[in-house]
């Protein structure tokens, strides 16, 4: 069994999962006897991940800064197994949900959890929510410093933090390690962007404000360079000025953005700054052997020199189109020559996106330990993500992929689309978004054409509170309710991409669930006639703008 | 076929406390998974009362609340809204199987 | 209302009563020989108080009773604890059991506040700096 190379819970953190378990465990007794209203009961369990859906309980289990071990895959698949319906779900942030599971086993299925270190804490409920990162940290050819580290950093220090269990509103934070942003930190309550200054020194760039759903907004930067050592006094002053000031009193209007909003960024900064000054040179300030022995278990695996030409591979490119396709799509070049990042695909054609039996997440995990150093990572896209494998290795790991099921060439591309859970299994939705995204995923499952398009994200949001993330796709979709009929909104130009933040335009009046597979034909056609050399959808939208795809969307409908 | 779609017929629902299962209020004031045992109230009144008894029902379920359905001829009972058809009837695809592996 | 003190013999006077919405960094001298902060929870699940309570205990220096009011409910005890609560107003069954075990329900801790526990990182430098050996003898 490969050793991990990410961060390894010392008996400190064992002890304090295990006693939340014992906790929540009493918690539920109370509630089951009675004795804890359901009004009493509701955040505690939030803050275990614990969601009432529409069916049943849902299980939010976290997945820190996305990174999972064979072992731990492996008794996600046994829980799925034994305390839920044989499968998960991958979700936007990083977390993997499971979707009935019962109250009274909860307990149980958090102290296996806990087995191999991994719990559901704080994945819901007016608190810091699991610090999402970078995908390809580690093994990105462009990453400045490993996000995860800083993750893991506050990890601990938001975890049952006495102060700011009782926020406002819910509290993200992401964090990029790279000048390519592929954590989104731009649309989180609080975004991190590790950079290196003129001096050469590493700090954070501090963005404050971000967010999606109802009202979707880009972050302001709080603090242009923020030394790393300094990172929790800061982010304690942040988080003391919202849990003092961040509004109460409606629902709708109690995250940070609002605040930012209303008092405006510079004053922001003010009371941030006021607050971080009045506490400096506190106990929050980061001794260096603590950074140190925290970012010496990300330090990478010994990976070999491996060459980076093989002939193996080329021939196989040359003669087997859907490997060429794959090799194409599916893998991104890895900082060492003769290795490669490589994404399973959780969305094959006419799938659930980003679902994964408990029979695959095995096979994910048997692949990962034999090509991938036993480390499997989940993106914000619904994929799963072998950080290092080795050229050489290709051919086998896409073969073991293919009899998966998750080695469909299209990562990226049309059919690699992202989707809430929507009002199949979610209480908070007005409409479907699975069936809409499978029958997207069908009609355009030829692989040609779909590389032929080229790089296109759809995103489909159930509700406004946009867990599809569809205010930054590509093409975004939003499920609405109009007289209890299912309509759905068409946006245009959204991007979360190469340190690009865009929140789509609206296209036109929503249109009903039998159209939207014409809707986006006609979006496509558009795109295919009017595109210029080397433009992908998003770039023809931003040069020749939404009339054009609108007119031909409403002639279509 | 005609279908009662006045929004008068009324049948009590909530997620089982202990495993979270959707749930009607029966005429014995059972909670059972069978929307065809539920207890149908036929006008305002009869729904006040309905719910208030599966308030005092309550303990062993959260939050319970009254959905509009029809009842056909034949007396088959549907939720009106689409939210409700699914509470009732579950998802509206095939979730992978348990024991799903595809071959290529 | 049952009132719970972890130190029953406290002077509760001078007292000083505050709503969720003052800003205890303003009191300046109105806190001067205070005994006695009465802070107040409208909701449970509004937890500007637990602010209040640090910024006075750890900012201000308040060594006095700080007293929990309002929605105050066994579950955040060890919460209410940390931030620097004294005493508790709460009719909720069980409250005086759960203050005896509150405590210890938690033996590690992550983040630095006024209890003077020691964290888990401030322990893992100690163990750290245990173990390595001294110079050469």
């Amino acid at each position: 069994m490969p050793d991990t190379h990410f961060y390894r819970y010392d008996d400190f953190d064992r002890t304090l999962i295990a006693e939340r378990v014992e906790q929540f465990r009493d918690q539920v007794r109370r509630r089951l006897s009675g004795e804890l209203t359901e009004e009493q009961f509701k955040p505690l369990r939030l803050t275990n991940g614990l969601y009432l859906q529409l069916h049943a309980y849902m299980l939010r289990i976290a997945i820190p800064y996305g990174t999972l071990s064979s072992r731990q895959l492996r008794k996600l698949a046994e829980i799925a197994r034994k305390y839920d319906r044989g499968y998960g779900h991958f979700t936007t942030r990083q977390n993997l949900q499971l979707n009935w599971i019962k109250l009274e086993d909860a307990p149980d299925a958090l102290a296996a959890l806990a087995e191999v270190d991994m719990h559901a804490m704080q994945t819901s409920g007016n608190v810091v929510r699991n610090v999402t990162a970078d995908h390809f940290a580690g093994a990105a050819a462009d990453e400045i410093e490993d996000p995860r580290i800083w993750c893991e950093v506050v990890r601990q220090w938001s975890t049952l933090h006495p102060e700011f269990s009782f926020l406002p509103r819910k509290f993200k934070i992401a964090i990029t390690g790279s000048p390519n942003d592929r954590a989104a930190v731009r649309v989180h309550d609080i975004g991190l962007r590790l950079w290196r200054n003129e001096a050469g020194e590493v700090g954070f760039e501090v963005i404050v404000g971000g967010g999606l759903g109802r009202t979707p907004m880009i972050g302001k930067t709080l603090r242009e360079f923020l030394p790393k050592e300094e990172l929790l006094a800061y982010l304690e002053a942040a988080l003391r000025v919202y849990n003092r000031y961040g509004r109460r009193d409606n629902l709708y209007k109690a995250r940070i953005k609002i605040l930012v909003h209303e008092i405006g960024a510079e004053k922001m900064r003010e009371e941030v700054e006021a607050e971080y000054a009045a506490m400096k040179d506190s106990a929050l300030k980061l001794a260096p052997e603590t950074i140190e022995a925290i970012a010496n278990q990300f330090a990478p695996p010994p990976l070999p020199h491996r060459s980076a030409i093989v002939p193996e591979v080329e021939r196989l490119r040359l003669e087997d189109r859907d490997f060429a396709l794959w090799l194409k799509a599916n893998t991104n070049p890895h900082r060492l020559a003769g290795y490669r990042i490589v994404t399973a695909s959780l969305k094959p054609a006419g799938a659930p996106p980003g679902d994964a039996s408990s029979v695959q997440m095995e096979g994910v995990a048997d692949i990962a330990d034999a090509y991938s150093q036993g480390e499997v990572r989940v993106s914000h896209e619904q994929n799963l993500v072998f950080p290092h494998v080795v050229i050489e290795d290709l051919p086998s790991v896409y073969a073991a992929l293919k009899r998966l099921g998750f080695a469909e060439a299209n990562v990226g591309k049309i059919t690699d689309i992202i989707a809430c859970p929507g009002l199949d299994y979610c209480a908070l939705a007005n409409a479907r978004s699975i069936p809409v995204a499978q029958r997207i995923s069908n009609h355009f499952a030829d692989l040609a054409r779909q590389h032929d398009i080229g790089d296109l994200k759809i995103k489909i949001s159930g509700c406004i509170n946009a867990c599809g993330h569809h205010h930054v796709g590509h093409i975004g979709i939003l499920g609405v309710d109009k007289n209890g009929v299912e309509l759905y909104q068409i946006s245009l130009g959204g991007d979360v991409d190469f340190g690009k933040t865009a929140i789509g335009t609206i296209l036109g009046p929503a249109v009903t669930a039998d159209k939207v597979v014409e809707a986006v034909d006609a979006l496509v056609a558009t795109y295919l006639e009017a595109r210029e050399k080397g433009e992908r959808f998003v770039d023809t939208y931003r040069r020749i703008g939404a009339q054009p795809f609108k007119e031909r969307v409403y002639a279509a409908v | 076929m005609a279908k009662n779609l006045s929004g008068e017929l009324q049948v009590a629902s909530a997620n089982r406390l202990s495993d979270g299962v959707v749930v009607f209020l029966d005429d014995a004031g059972q909670w059972t998974p069978r929307l065809d045992q539920a207890a149908l109230a036929r006008d305002g009144r009869g729904a006040e009362i309905l719910l208030e008894r599966a308030r005092v029902e309550g303990a062993s379920v959260v939050d319970p609340f009254l959905v509009a359905v029809s009842e056909d001829d034949d007396g088959t009972v549907t939720p009106l809204s689409l939210r409700e058809k699914i509470r009732a009837s579950g998802l509206t695809f095939d979730a992978i199987a348990a024991e799903a592996v595809r071959y290529a | 209302m049952p009132l719970f003190r972890l130190n029953p013999k406290a002077p509760e006077a001078p007292a000083l009563t505050l709503a969720n919405t003052d800003d205890v960094l303003q009191l300046g001298a109105r806190l001067h020989g205070v005994k006695l902060i009465v802070l107040n929870f409208p909701k449970f699940t509004d937890g500007r108080a637990y602010s209040q309570a640090r910024l006075l205990r750890e900012r201000l220096g308040y060594q006095g009773e700080l007293r929990a009011t309002g929605a105050v409910f066994l579950d955040q005890l060890p919460f209410l604890l940390r931030c620097g609560f004294s005493s508790f107003e709460s009719d909720q069954k069980g409250f005086g059991e759960a203050l005896e075990k509150a405590r210890t329900l938690f033996s590690v801790v992550y983040q630095p506040v006024g209890d003077g526990r020691a964290t888990a990182a401030e322990l893992r430098l100690k163990r750290r700096n245990a173990t390595v050996p001294l110079a050469a003898d």
